[in-house]
C-alpha cells in the first residue's frame, strides 16, 4: 500500500497547523461560527446533534494496522470507544471535543492520517474497489490511478468552493464494486484493442434526492490525461453549476439540464487546458511519475503463491460454521494460494459499521499476524483482510469468531448499509439504527438468511443518501412528517454490480410507514418474494420481474398507524 | 499579496448611472465598459469591476487596455471567481492585478494568491495579519500545480 513521503507527512502536519489557527481564532472570537463552518468542515469537522463529528480519510479504503491501532487508541482516550465505518470508505467518531479537534489532527497526523476534504463543498476523498490490487477479475490496479487523483484533488485551489460535494471513484475490474455510476464522477479503467490503459469516464450521477445515473463523457481516456480532463469538468462545473438551491447544486443536475451541451463544454475546456493553458500539458502525468507511485503497490514480497488448492475437509470434516463463513465471509485472490476476508461489521448489538476500541485492536492483530498490516474498508461498512494465506484461514475462523468479526452473513439481508441516522446526526430526519437493530433482531436465523440469498437491504436516515437507500434491493429512507419519524420502503435498487444489475435507483412501493411498522414491512417484503421467486431467483430479480404492486398489496397488510393514510 | 484599503486606494468605482469617460483610475462596471470600450483610448489604462458570471475569454481583447480587473465574492463559499481569475492568468496571459473584492475572509488567502489574485480588499473587521499569516502554512508547497507554480510536485522533483 501506499507510504507517505517527506512531502506527504510535512503537508498533512501543515495542515494540522493551519486547522489549529483556524481553530484558535474561532475559539478566541476572530472567526464567527458560520465563517469556520466551511473551513472545519473541509478537515472532517461536523458539529452533530450531540458533539463534533470528525471524519477521518481513508484514501480509497486502504488502512494499515499501525493506523487502525492509532484511531482505537482515539477512540478509546477522546471519543467513547467506539467508531464507524462509513459507505464511502471512511471513519467517523462522534464524541470528540471541538477544543480537541486540533490535538485530533495531530494524532491522525502521527501516523500519516487527516481529515482533507472528507467534507465540504469540495473533490471529496477518492473511493475505489475493496479488492483493489487482489480482485482475480481485475483489468488493471486502480490503486496507482486513485493515489495520483488524491495528490492532485488535496487542496487544489480553484476547486475548494465548488456549487456541492463532489465526490469520485475508481473501479479498475469487470465487476464493479465501487458503484462508479452513482458518484459525480466515475472512473472505469479499461484496455482498448491495442492494449492501452486509459479510463472510461461517467459523470454526472448521484443519489440525494433526485437519483441519477451517471452518463459516459468518454469512452476512452488516456489513461495519462485523466487529471487534465477531470480539471475541465471540474471546471465547467464550477463556473455553471447552480448556486441558487442546495438541492439542484450537484452536477448531475448541470448534466441534465444541459445534455449534450455540457459534454462540448468540457470537451472544449479540455482542448483549451491542453492548447493554451500554462501548466496545462504540465499536468499529463508522466510515465516515470505512474511508476513511482505504482512501486507503492506491487505485490508484497512476503506473498509467496501456493499451488496445490484449498480443502477445509483434509484433516477431517471442518465444522459447518467454519464452512459457511468459507461460503460468505471469504473470497476469492488473484494471487493463487491466498483469498480476501471480510470482518463482518454487521451482528447484533452493534450497529452496522460500527467497532470497539477492542475489536479494532482485534482487527490490526489479525492484520499484522495473517494480512501483512494491510486492511481495506469496504464501501459495504466491512473490513477486509487482503492477503490471506488459504493455510490460515482457520486460524482466521477462530480469530474472527473470538473479535466477533465472524458473523457468515456478507451479501445477505444482514449485511446491512445503514448510516448513523438521527440518533448521532443533525441532518438525518429519522433514526437509522433502531430500525437496523429491529432487522437484524428479527432475522437471527441463519438457515433462513442462506436460503433467502443475496439481498441488499439499505437503510438512509435522511434525503443526503449516506445510507445509499437508492440502491438498495430494498431501500428504507427516513423522513420527517410533522415531527414524527416515517420510513419510505422501496425495492429493486442496484448500485450496478453484476449481480445487482445495471444501476438504478429503487422504486417506492407506497406510502410511507410507522417506525413500529417497519420489521413487519420487511417480513412481507421477504415473504413475498419466499412465494413468487422461481428456482433460483434472488430477491432482486424476483422484483425487477414481478413488478412493485404485489409488494406493495403485501405491505399494506402489515400497515397499522399508517392504515387509514394508506 | 496586496493589501487594498478602501481610503487610499486609487481606483475610483462611479455609480451605475453616471457616464464614465476616459480618466485615469476609472474602475468601471462590465455594463460601463461595454459602453465605452470602443472608444477607450489604448494609452489610458482602465479598471473593470467583473461579477463572477463573466466569461473572462469573452474580453480577451480588451484586457490589453485593462490594467486592473476586480473579481467578486458576493458569498465567500461562492468560488466562481477562482476559475475566473485561473482563466485570465494561465489562459489569457492576462499580467495587470487580479484583485478580491467583496465577502474577502481572511482564509481565502491561500486560494486566491494560488488562483492569480495578488490584491485583496479584505472585508470589514478582517486582520491582515491573520491574511498575511494564513499565507504561511505550506512552505514546501503543494501537489498540484497552479498559477504561481505551474507544474505539480512530481514535475518539480522529476525534472
Amino acid at each position: 500500500m501506499y507510504q507517505y513521503t517527506e512531502f506527504d507527512r510535512q503537508f498533512v502536519r501543515a495542515r494540522a497547523a493551519q486547522f489549529r489557527d483556524q481553530l484558535d481564532r474561532n475559539l478566541a472570537g476572530e472567526l464567527g461560527d458560520d465563517e469556520f463552518r466551511p473551513l472545519r468542515l473541509q478537515n472532517g469537522w461536523y458539529i452533530q446533534r450531540h458533539a463534533p463529528m470528525l471524519r477521518v480519510a481513508i484514501p480509497y479504503g486502504e488502512l494499515a494496522s499501525r493506523q487502525l491501532r492509532q484511531l482505537a487508541r482515539m477512540a478509546k482516550e477522546l471519543d467513547r470507544d467506539f467508531l464507524h465505518f462509513t459507505t464511502r470508505q471512511n471513519a467517523q467518531f462522534n464524541w470528540i471535543p471541538i477544543e480537541k479537534s486540533a490535538d485530533a489532527m495531530d494524532l491522525l497526523a502521527d501516523v500519516d492520517m487527516h481529515g482533507i476534504q472528507t467534507s465540504g463543498n469540495c473533490i471529496r476523498n477518492i473511493t475505489s474497489d475493496v479488492l483493489a490490487g487482489i480482485a482475480p477479475d481485475e483489468i488493471v490496479d486502480p490503486r496507482p490511478y486513485c493515489e495520483l487523483l488524491r495528490q492532485w484533488s488535496t487542496l487544489q485551489p480553484e476547486f475548494a468552493f465548488l456549487p456541492r460535494k463532489f465526490k469520485i471513484a475508481v473501479s479498475g475490474s469487470l465487476e464493479d464494486r465501487a458503484a462508479i455510476a452513482w458518484h459525480d464522477i466515475g472512473l472505469q479503467l479499461l484496455k482498448n484493442e491495442a492494449g492501452e490503459i486509459g479510463f472510461k469516464v461517467l459523470v454526472g450521477g448521484g443519489m440525494g434526492r433526485t437519483p441519477v445515473i451517471g452518463s459516459v463523457a468518454t469512452e476512452f481516456l488516456p489513461w495519462n490525461q485523466i487529471l487534465v480532463y477531470i480539471e475541465a469538468v471540474v471546471r465547467v462545473y464550477n463556473r455553471f453549476g447552480r448556486r441558487d438551491n442546495a438541492y439542484k447544486a450537484r452536477i448531475k443536475i448541470l448534466v441534465k439540464a444541459e445534455g449534450q451541451k455540457f459534454f462540448d463544454q468540457v470537451d472544449a475546456e479540455y482542448r483549451k487546458i491542453l492548447a493554451d493553458d500554462v501548466g496545462g500539458t504540465a499536468h499529463i502525468i508522466p510515465q516515470a511519475e505512474f511508476d513511482r507511485v505504482a512501486a507503492f503497490f506491487t505485490r508484497p514480497d512476503k506473498v509467496r503463491p501456493a499451488i496445490g488448492g484449498f480443502d477445509p475437509n483434509r484433516t477431517g470434516a471442518a465444522p459447518v460454521p467454519f464452512l459457511r463463513w468459507l461460503d460468505r465471509n471469504v473470497h476469492a485472490h488473484q494471487i493463487e494460494g491466498y483469498r480476501a476476508v471480510t470482518l463482518s461489521l454487521k451482528r447484533p448489538g452493534l450497529p452496522p459499521g460500527d467497532v470497539t476500541s477492542a475489536q479494532m485492536e482485534a482487527a490490526a492483530t489479525m492484520s499484522d499476524r495473517y494480512s501483512l498490516g494491510e486492511l481495506r474498508v469496504s464501501h459495504d461498512q466491512n473490513l477486509l483482510l487482503p492477503w490471506v494465506r488459504e493455510a490460515d484461514l482457520r486460524a482466521v475462523w477462530h480469530a474472527a469468531t473470538e473479535a466477533g468479526f465472524a458473523t457468515p452473513n456478507i451479501g445477505l439481508l444482514t449485511d446491512m448499509i445503514a448510516c448513523p441516522g438521527g440518533d448521532l446526526c443533525a441532518l438525518a430526519n429519522a433514526r437509522s439504527l433502531p430500525i437496523a437493530a429491529a432487522i437484524t433482531e428479527q432475522f437471527d436465523d441463519l438457515d433462513a438468511l442462506l436460503d433467502l440469498g443475496d439481498i441488499d437491504l439499505h437503510i438512509s436516515g435522511c434525503m443526503n443518501s449516506c445510507g445509499h437507500h437508492h440502491t438498495g434491493h430494498i431501500g428504507i429512507l427516513g423522513i420527517d412528517k410533522d415531527g414524527a419519524e416515517w420510513y419510505q420502503v422501496s425495492v429493486a435498487g442496484s448500485d450496478g454490480s453484476t449481480l445487482s444489475g445495471a444501476a438504478v435507483p429503487a422504486k417506492v412501493i407506497g406510502p410511507s410507514f410507522a417506525a413500529e411498522e417497519v420489521p413487519g414491512v420487511i417480513q412481507a417484503l421477504i415473504e413475498t418474494y419466499r412465494e413468487q421467486r422461481a428456482a433460483n431467483e434472488r430477491f432482486v430479480d424476483t422484483a425487477r420481474r414481478i413488478g412493485i404492486a404485489p409488494f406493495r398489496k403485501a405491505t399494506d397488510l402489515v400497515r397499522r398507524e399508517t392504515a387509514v393514510a394508506a | 499579496m496586496k493589501f487594498i484599503h478602501r481610503a487610499t486606494d486609487s481606483w475610483l468605482l462611479l455609480p451605475d448611472s453616471e457616464i464614465a469617460g476616459p480618466g485615469p483610475h476609472r474602475l468601471l462596471t462590465l455594463v460601463q465598459w461595454e459602453a465605452v470600450r470602443d472608444a477607450w483610448p489604448a494609452n489610458v489604462p482602465v479598471g473593470v469591476l467583473l461579477p463572477n458570471t463573466t466569461d473572462v475569454e469573452s474580453l480577451a481583447a480588451d484586457l490589453p487596455r485593462i490594467a486592473l480587473v476586480a473579481l467578486e465574492f458576493p458569498k465567500w463559499v461562492d468560488g466562481r471567481a477562482y476559475s475566473q481569475a485561473h482563466i485570465l492568468r494561465a489562459r489569457l496571459r492576462y499580467a495587470g492585478e487580479i484583485r478580491a473584492t467583496g465577502e474577502v475572509l481572511v482564509d481565502m488567502m491561500p486560494l486566491l494568491q494560488r488562483s492569480g489574485f495578488d490584491a485583496v480588499v479584505l472585508r470589514e473587521g478582517e486582520r491582515q495579519s491573520s491574511a498575511e499569516r494564513a499565507l504561511t502554512f505550506f512552505p514546501a508547497g503543494h501537489y498540484q500545480g497552479d498559477v504561481l507554480q505551474p507544474k505539480p510536485l512530481f514535475a518539480r522533483e522529476v525534472a
